[in-house]
């Protein structure tokens, strides 16, 4: 058992000695100076010095000896090392005379036409990905009545552009009459019904159709994406009793289908964090509560409470949350 | 145990020891004084605003409306100092005012009595035999807006759509102070014009100087020409539906028989405007 120990101590060494192979600063040849024409080991590398091409052979100081100051180097290295290049002991191969007769000064000056794209690669990759979406909406278009909710929305988008997902809006509690309603009422003796929702939920398929980058400051850069989403659900509605309020109560909610689109942007903090903005309809057909009246206790009927009709509505939504992707990380198929 | 922890130390430092003799390891740090030495992030990068006027007629359309729709025609004008400041004006037209689905029902159902006479259009002078007259006359409307602003575009980018169209865009903010005209009923009172007669519903001009704030995003299909879309925020006091709301009673919550300034009520007033913007001069500059 000691034998082992010793010896596995004195393998993991020797196992170890070999990292001297590693990337090390050139130094500069003992006791001499370094060539004229090679750089030194700090200096910067020049890409296009039109003066010395990369590719020519640089001639050493004094221009007649072809070993570097120093004479430590003994093989053929690249010019740039301040070593013999290949086409001066071989003038004639083929690449050398190739190399003659491009230009290079010429063609680096050439313009580039390069297949650059507007976008090279998409910032964040959601194919295959799982999308949780926490978020607060406040009503957009009803000025009688708000409906605020907050919402949770989970998607899992099939393609990078593609996902199917559901979402909820939980409303009950956060329903509020608004001031000028009641100002309305008093002054024209005319009421609106009202109807109050209590939750929402909805199957939505969302289509990612743009995205882009935005510099911010000419600082620093971050991601968006739109997108665009429809689906199909239930919402849970009631009447708050404004014509008849002793009489009516309306206890119990109505499940509604729905129908909803909307569009909104995805602007990322990092590859599995984001910001939403989103504009949301929701349309279903609505219960009112019945404008008239109905004489005697027929009132407290609650067959005579609702209109007979059914009204098309638009609850539209502003919504703002954030965007978790999981699972967080992911691998480009291509290249940059 | 106390000798094998003393060989395990020892073989430890002496691993150490060989590791430490292969040197620092360390790659080259590489200058570069080429191309791309003291390049710009961005090459060729087009300066769609500094140094251009912009003249953009533009179309807004008021959100969340309670008896009238206005939609405003008009122009921003500016000129851009640099790609990310800008000084203008932006000023509209009311040129449409539609009622609303409330408007109308009010029009068509509220009763023409004494209860309703100071707050609901009506024609005759006998309380008791008070007829019908369009509800709509004394709503308040939106004459006209003229904004001076200035202007932030802290964000540009670009966009791309199904991957196949690559437009320039940029988000801006701006701010300013607007001038608002409406039209909105006049001053009535017991002491003056009593609010139950019929002449007492007719509206009259009156301005308000508002705080204004938008927020847009400008599309670049040319260099020449772009398209906008903002949201903006106008809030200010006005009585829209010309009702007789408050000044009476406790903490002036009530009715008083009068309207006046006390009718007023804030409105966070919101536009969604849509413009399309014209450059002089008609070529961006563009970045080395």
């Amino acid at each position: 058992m000691k034998q082992a120990r010793r010896w596995l101590v004195l393998t993991a060494a020797l196992v170890l000695l070999p990292q001297g192979a590693y990337a090390q600063k050139k130094k500069p040849p003992k006791g001499g100076e370094a060539p004229a024409g090679a750089p030194a080991a700090n200096a910067p590398v020049n890409m296009d010095d039109e003066a010395k091409p990369a590719n020519q052979p640089t001639p050493p100081a004094g221009g007649e000896s072809t070993t570097p100051a120093g004479g430590e180097s003994g093989g053929i290295t690249g010019p740039s090392a301040g070593g013999m290049d290949i086409c001066q002991v071989t003038p004639d191969a083929p690449s050398c005379q190739a190399q003659k007769e491009v230009n290079l000064v010429a063609e680096a000056k050439k313009a580039v036409r390069a297949e650059v794209y507007a976008v090279q690669q998409q910032y964040v990759i959601k194919a295959q990905r799982f999308e949780v979406m926490p978020y607060f909406e406040w009503t957009f278009n009803d000025q009688f009545v708000s409906h605020n909710a907050p919402g949770l929305a989970l998607n899992y988008y099939i393609t990078q552009v593609l996902a199917v997902g559901v979402n909820a809006n939980w409303y009950d509690g956060l329903n509020a009459d608004s001031e000028f309603n009641f100002q309305n009422r008093r002054a024209a003796r005319i009421a609106v019904p009202l109807n109050i929702y209590q939750l929402s939920a909805d199957l939505n398929f969302t289509y990612v159709p743009m995205y882009g980058k935005f510099a911010g400051f000419g600082d620093f850069i971050f991601h968006y994406d739109a997108y665009i989403e429809g689906g199909v659900g239930i919402i849970r509605t009631k009447p708050l009793p404004i014509i008849d309020p002793d009489n009516r109560s309306f206890p119990d909610w109505n499940t509604l289908v729905n129908f909803d689109v909307g569009i909104g942007l995805r602007i990322f903090i990092n590859r599995w964090l984001g910001v939403v903005v989103g504009l949301r309809d929701l349309i279903y057909s609505e219960k009112l509560e019945a404008l008239t009246i109905a004489p005697g206790n027929a009132a407290r009927d609650k067959g005579t409470w609702y209109d007979n009709g059914t009204h098309i509505t638009n609850d539209v939504q502003i919504q703002l949350g954030l965007t978790f992707f999981f699972p967080t990380t992911f691998d480009y198929k291509l290249p940059k | 145990m106390k000798l094998r922890s003393i060989k395990a130390l020892l073989a430890t430092v002496v691993s150490a020891g060989l590791l430490s003799a292969a040197g620092v390891s360390q790659a080259q740090e590489i200058q570069l004084t080429g191309p791309l030495k003291g390049a710009p992030a961005v090459r060729h990068e087009r300066y769609y605003r500094a140094g251009r006027f912009d003249i953009a007629p533009a179309a807004s359309f008021t959100l969340l409306d309670e008896y009238r729709r206005t939609i405003l025609f008009g122009a921003r004008l500016e000129y851009n100092i640099t790609d990310w400041f800008a000084l203008g004006v932006w000023g509209a037209y009311g040129g449409v005012s539609l009622t609303t689905d409330l408007t109308d029902r009010i029009d068509a159902v509220a009763p023409r009595d004494t209860l309703t006479a100071t707050n609901v259009n009506h024609t005759g002078t006998d309380p008791n035999n008070l007829r019908k007259a369009p509800f709509a006359d004394q709503t308040a409307k939106i004459q006209y807006v003229a904004a001076p602003q200035v202007t932030f575009t802290p964000f540009r980018g670009k966009l791309a759509i199904f991957n196949k169209i690559f437009v320039d865009t940029d988000l801006y903010v701006a701010g300013g102070v607007g001038v608002v005209g409406l039209q909105q009923r006049g001053t009535c009172s017991p002491t003056g014009t009593p609010c139950a007669s019929p002449s007492s519903f007719a509206v009259s001009s009156t301005t308000q100087i508002a705080p204004t704030g938008a927020l847009g995003l400008t599309f670049y299909p040319g260099g020449f020409w772009s398209l906008g879309v903002e949201l903006r925020a106008l809030p200010f006091w006005w009585n829209r539906s010309g009702f007789d709301t408050r000044g009476g009673g406790p903490n002036g919550q009530f009715p008083d028989g009068a309207v006046t300034d006390a009718d007023s009520t804030f409105k966070f007033n919101t536009l969604v405007t849509v413009a399309i913007g014209f450059y002089i001069p008609t070529k961006p500059t563009i970045s080395e």
